[in-house]
């Protein structure tokens, strides 16, 4: 453990830090471009110059680029290591447009803040700048290369970090430009990442283009629900309507990165079509008026056919408040305990698998980075959790040897073994995989590697595969544990909070179940809450035909739809953009997230173009949705004060 | 005429044959080294016979061999760096032409001593000349038993491969050319790890100078105590070749003892400058070192008494220059290659290389300011701290310029043109 002086601090850091990380850690932010704690030290900007003044190393270096080591005195202020950066700053400002007023970093910009704090004012370059071509990128990425600094960030994670080849340096000299060999659409599906990474404004949000400035926006912590990762985010939010989502960092998770789907994929909640008014039938009304008019329907049918006529579902995307709430009301209330799954073998299979995923052998994905054998059974990471690809990677990077069990063409941004066999034979391919561990067998290959390995991480998707394979899974990993290895296990599961529905499932009855009864006239009143699996159902015609047969269909939803038309009560319900709302991932860690505005109809559909509005109105246009768990209790208590009354 | 060892089969208008090598003793040492040394022995003698890298850094070849570790992993690699693009410097090139198998022999016995079994030579695009004759020679060798499996029925076994650059200057540089034969950017890599532990393919990688390899057979034949005698001095060894351009009457490659008199070179071997002119300065080593002051123009021109001067003996490249010369249009000049030949990895480089062109530009064509020499001077003093050595090398006729040439540069300002161009010139 070296100790070193930086600043005059006695700084203590692990063996192999850098001097930057090192400052940090005592918070000494020294200025870096191209140094970032995921890509690693480049050496590139020299912008990190510090002065060792004393011990292994002396002189002006870069503090990226020297271990920290013990006896080193280092200072950050000293006139030669500030003098040296002033004049980094002004060489990289010699061609860069200075068009901050028309830049969409301008606000979150790093060159920006840096040239400021460097007194920096006066360019004294005399020849034309410098200019590029800009490149069409996609939809979600715009290109301004002139006011690239060359820091080879975007390179580096784009080629070296999330393993696509489509992007990255061409040409030499101060020529040297970031871009794709011809125009066209980034094909990583980490290529957001570029705009988190990117220090001045060549990469930018095209979606977020020209609408706000960093200070404009409303930002809060919160947590991407597009898969069960549960990776986290910052939205940042301005007059009702999400502009942008970035990656926020946490260490055991998503370390500094998330996918293209997580940070792009919000439009739902500015979603036009969106439900904002709380509706009996086809009649607007007020939110009381709905939960009383709901809980005097729903005292009928449970007069007319007893109360387990009546049912609530949700999904494994509604939050563990929602959840919580619906087996609360459901039990009060004696009715059918609440859906969350699609159907019994979905069911089935997750909650073996948060019966299995034990505290001594659950990972998180840093743990999966940091593996040296990966099997991964019946998963196919682009697809089903885009940033389990981006560590299998880093794991792959560090020398880990990687095999896929899977009859799906996987295609993954590194090298991997794919043994690809039919979902029938998984599980005679693990079963061999467990003969070859405690014996000598079949699959020996595979098998060898594994008992060479020391962090073995054995990850299964719940999509494809059978009970069974979930079983034999979690068998390996504890056959692996008891071997006296580090092993992992590690599930993918459909829906942000399929663990939290597991553990509040005992005893529920899935979709396909409730389709059945309700066919079957057992099933008179139907109270749909956040849930998308009517539509995601194969046999759109059964649906329609079933929820034809109810006596009362109730829905509580944030996502327009034809069931919406279809109900006898519409309530609006908020995203967990807006509201604070809880998610546990499929490691089983609860996550919160935080408002990030106060829900309404977006200022851009309201005002017609006209900004600002001109009328002037005491609430807020299209503020009538609640959080579900919200309504769940006020409906609760709405069916509470019928009965009475009605006693 | 001296001792010529690496220029003995230097024919006009002719390259040496595999026979005409043979007969004059060529791959004797090969033999030699096969047959009675072990590879560490080899190392040894290299070290020994104070055998200096010629690519300008001036690194002992045997101290570089010692670098590999006994259990390093195999396959381990050994490229002869002939990307010869430092301006001035034309010596590989020559040498290629002139007898290209001592090159050869000299690559499969530093194989030898760090039990490299893959050889390539990376050599400069615009040589396609020398490439196809390396080719034709290659397999002349692996014809003759030299090259292939168990070389002359030792347990030894060399493949030598000929990879063309895509031409850049920074491609010289040791670990950027490690790069580029992976077929990356060649971009350098600063050590540690050293090539010699991870180089191509996370392999020992050894890399030398083509000028280095070719000394290799005559000190293994003839030991290292003879190649220590071929030195004027004694802080050299053997022979160099000296590339002498600019402002002579004879310009040319000649063989010299190392530590010959910079005087001499350019007087009795260079035929000393045209009749009208006088010598002003020169750059000793091409065009990454600095501009010698008249002082030194007796200096003995090896690696040890040029680095107690301050100076550098590089490639030993020496570019002459002349009194009526424009020495701030010369360093333009060259800054203009450097410019365009900065990898674009660090800023200093990248950025910084381009501003002194500008400064220098306006300098040359009269719009200098006095505050000009005081940028010129923060940022060759501030280039020192790039990622790599072409940076500063770049920079160092600049900062000789203003040490040395301050009053040049001035009279530019205060005249607010070249003092150098006549008005006659312009018309």
């Amino acid at each position: 453990m070296p100790t070193l002086i930086i600043d005059d601090r006695k700084i203590e850091v692990t063996n192999g830090t850098m001097v930057i990380d090192a400052a940090e850690k005592a918070g000494i932010m020294i200025p870096r471009f191209c140094y970032h704690p995921a890509l690693g030290s480049a050496g590139a900007c020299r912008m990190c110059a510090v002065k060792f003044l004393d011990g292994p190393v002396q002189g002006l270096h870069m503090s990226c680029m020297v271990e920290a080591k013990n006896s080193m005195v280092v200072s950050t202020t000293d006139h030669e290591a500030v003098e040296f950066r002033r004049h980094v700053i002004e060489l990289l400002m010699l061609n860069h447009p200075h068009d901050c007023p028309v830049c969409d970093e301008g606000g979150h910009c790093l060159l920006q803040d840096q040239t400021a704090s460097s007194g920096h004012v006066m360019r004294r370059y005399s020849w034309k700048k410098r200019t590029f071509r800009d490149q069409y990128l996609g939809e979600f990425i715009q290109h301004e290369m002139n006011r690239c600094i060359h820091c080879y960030r975007c390179r580096r994670f784009y080629q070296e970090y999330s393993g696509y080849n489509d992007f990255g340096a061409m040409g030499i000299a101060n020529r040297t430009y970031f871009g794709r060999f011809s125009d066209g659409s980034l094909q990583s599906p980490f290529s957001g990442n570029l705009i988190d990474l990117c220090p001045t404004g060549v990469l930018t949000d095209k979606k977020a283009r020209f609408k706000a400035r960093r200070w404009d926006l409303e930002r809060a912590p919160s947590i991407c629900i597009m898969c069960s990762l549960g990776c986290n985010t910052v939205v940042s939010s301005r007059y009702r309507e999400i502009i942008r989502i970035e990656a926020r960092h946490n260490r055991d998770v998503n370390g500094y990165f998330i996918c293209d789907r997580g940070r792009f994929g919000f439009s739902f909640a500015n979603n036009p079509e969106r439900p904002r008014n709380v509706r009996i039938g086809t009649t607007s009304s007020t939110f009381d008026d709905a939960l009383k008019y709901a809980s005097s329907k729903l005292l009928d049918i449970s007069k007319k056919y007893g109360s387990k006529a009546i049912v609530c579902m949700t999904s494994t995307n509604a939050s563990v408040e929602t959840h919580d709430s619906l087996k609360a009301i459901s039990r009060n209330m004696n009715w059918q305990n609440p859906g969350f799954f699609m159907d019994r073998f979905q069911q089935s299979k997750i909650t073996a698998a948060v019966e299995r995923l034990k505290k001594d052998i659950a990972i998180s994905l840093k743990d999966v980075e940091n593996a040296d054998f990966i099997l991964a059974t019946g998963a196919d990471p682009v697809n089903e959790a885009p940033m389990l690809a981006l560590a299998m990677r880093q794991a792959n990077r560090r020398g880990a040897k990687i095999v896929i069990l899977d009859p799906r063409p996987v295609v993954l941004p590194f090298k991997f073994e794919h043994l690809s066999q039919t979902p029938h034979n998984i599980d005679s391919s693990l079963h061999g995989l467990i003969k070859n561990i405690t014996e000598n067998n079949e699959f020996e290959a595979t098998g060898e590697r594994i008992k060479k390995s020391l962090h073995p991480a054995i990850i299964c998707g719940t999509e494809i595969t059978g009970l069974s394979t979930v079983n034999l899974t979690a068998d390996i990993a504890v056959l692996l544990k008891a071997a006296g290895k580090k092993a992992g296990l590690f599930y993918l599961m459909q829906g942000a909070n399929s663990f939290g529905a597991a553990l509040a499932a005992k005893g529920s009855m899935p979709f396909t179940e409730i389709l059945e009864r309700i066919d079957k006239g057992e099933i008179k009143a139907l109270i749909l809450i956040e849930s998308s699996f009517p539509y995601d159902f194969s046999d759109q015609e059964l649906v329609k035909n079933a929820l034809k047969k109810l006596e009362l269909l109730v829905v509580f939803d944030y996502m327009p739809g034809y069931i919406l038309e279809m109900a006898n009560i519409v309530v609006p319900t908020l995203t967990h953009f807006e509201t604070g709302s809880s998610f546990i991932n499929q490691e089983g860690r609860l996550q919160k997230t935080c408002p990030s505005y106060q829900a309404g109809t977006p200022l851009s559909q309201v005002s017609c173009g006209k900004h600002p509005p001109r009328e002037f109105r005491k609430d807020i246009p299209g503020s009538g949705a609640k959080a579900a768990w919200e309504i769940i209790h006020e409906l609760e208590k709405a069916m509470t004060r019928t009965n009475s009354q009605n006693i | 005429m001296t001792m010529q060892v690496l220029f003995k089969n230097r024919h006009p208008e002719r390259i040496a044959t595999l026979e005409e090598y043979c007969k004059s003793g060529g791959y004797e040492a090969l033999e030699k080294a096969l047959k009675k040394y072990s590879g560490s022995e080899i190392r040894s003698i290299a070290l020994d016979a104070l055998l200096l890298g010629r690519g300008g850094a001036g690194f002992p070849a045997g101290k570089k061999w010692m670098t590999v570790a006994d259990n390093a992993p195999f396959p381990r690699f050994i490229v002869c760096n002939a990307d010869e693009m430092e301006p001035g410097t034309f010596k590989d090139r020559v040498l290629i032409h002139a007898d290209p198998h001592q090159i050869i022999e000299g690559m499969i016995i530093a194989g030898y001593s760090v039990f490299a079994e893959r050889g390539i030579i990376f050599i400069r695009s615009s040589y396609e000349n020398a490439a196809r004759i390396l080719e034709r020679e290659v397999s002349n060798a692996r014809q003759a038993g030299f090259l292939g499996k168990n070389i002359l029925g030792s347990s030894f076994s060399m493949e030598i491969t000929i990879h063309r650059s895509a031409g850049r200057y920074i491609c010289g540089e040791n670990t950027a050319q490690i790069n580029a034969i992976q077929g990356k950017r060649a971009n350098p890599i600063q050590p540690p790890p050293y090539a010699t532990e991870k180089g191509l393919w996370n392999l020992p990688t050894v890399t030398h100078n083509v000028e280095t390899l070719a000394c290799v057979p005559h000190i293994i034949r003839n030991g290292h105590d003879w190649f220590k005698s071929l030195s004027r001095t004694s802080t050299g060894a053997g022979t160099k070749l000296y590339c002498v351009s600019g402002r002579v009457k004879n310009p040319g490659c000649f063989e010299l003892p190392m530590g010959t008199r910079l005087s001499e070179i350019i007087e009795d071997h260079a035929g000393g400058l045209p009749p009208g002119y006088q010598y002003k300065t020169c750059l000793p080593g091409g065009a990454s070192t600095r501009f010698l002051p008249k002082d030194l123009y007796d200096i003995e021109m090896d690696f040890e008494s040029l680095k107690r001067a301050g100076h550098r003996l590089g490639t030993g490249s020496v570019i002459v220059f002349d009194q009526k010369t424009c020495l701030v249009g010369a360093t333009l000049n060259m800054i203009d290659f450097f410019a365009r030949e900065s990898c674009g990895w660090c800023t200093p480089c990248r950025e910084g290389i381009p501003f002194i062109r500008d400064i220098l530009f306006r300098i040359e064509n009269g719009e200098g300011k006095e505050e000009h020499i005081s940028w010129l001077q923060r940022m060759s003093k501030f280039i020192s701290n790039s990622y790599c050595a072409l940076a500063p090398g770049a920079a160092a006729p600049v900062e000789s310029l203003l040490t040395y040439f301050e009053d040049e540069v001035r009279e530019h300002i205060s005249q607010r043109k070249c003092p150098f161009i006549q008005k006659d010139m312009l018309s």
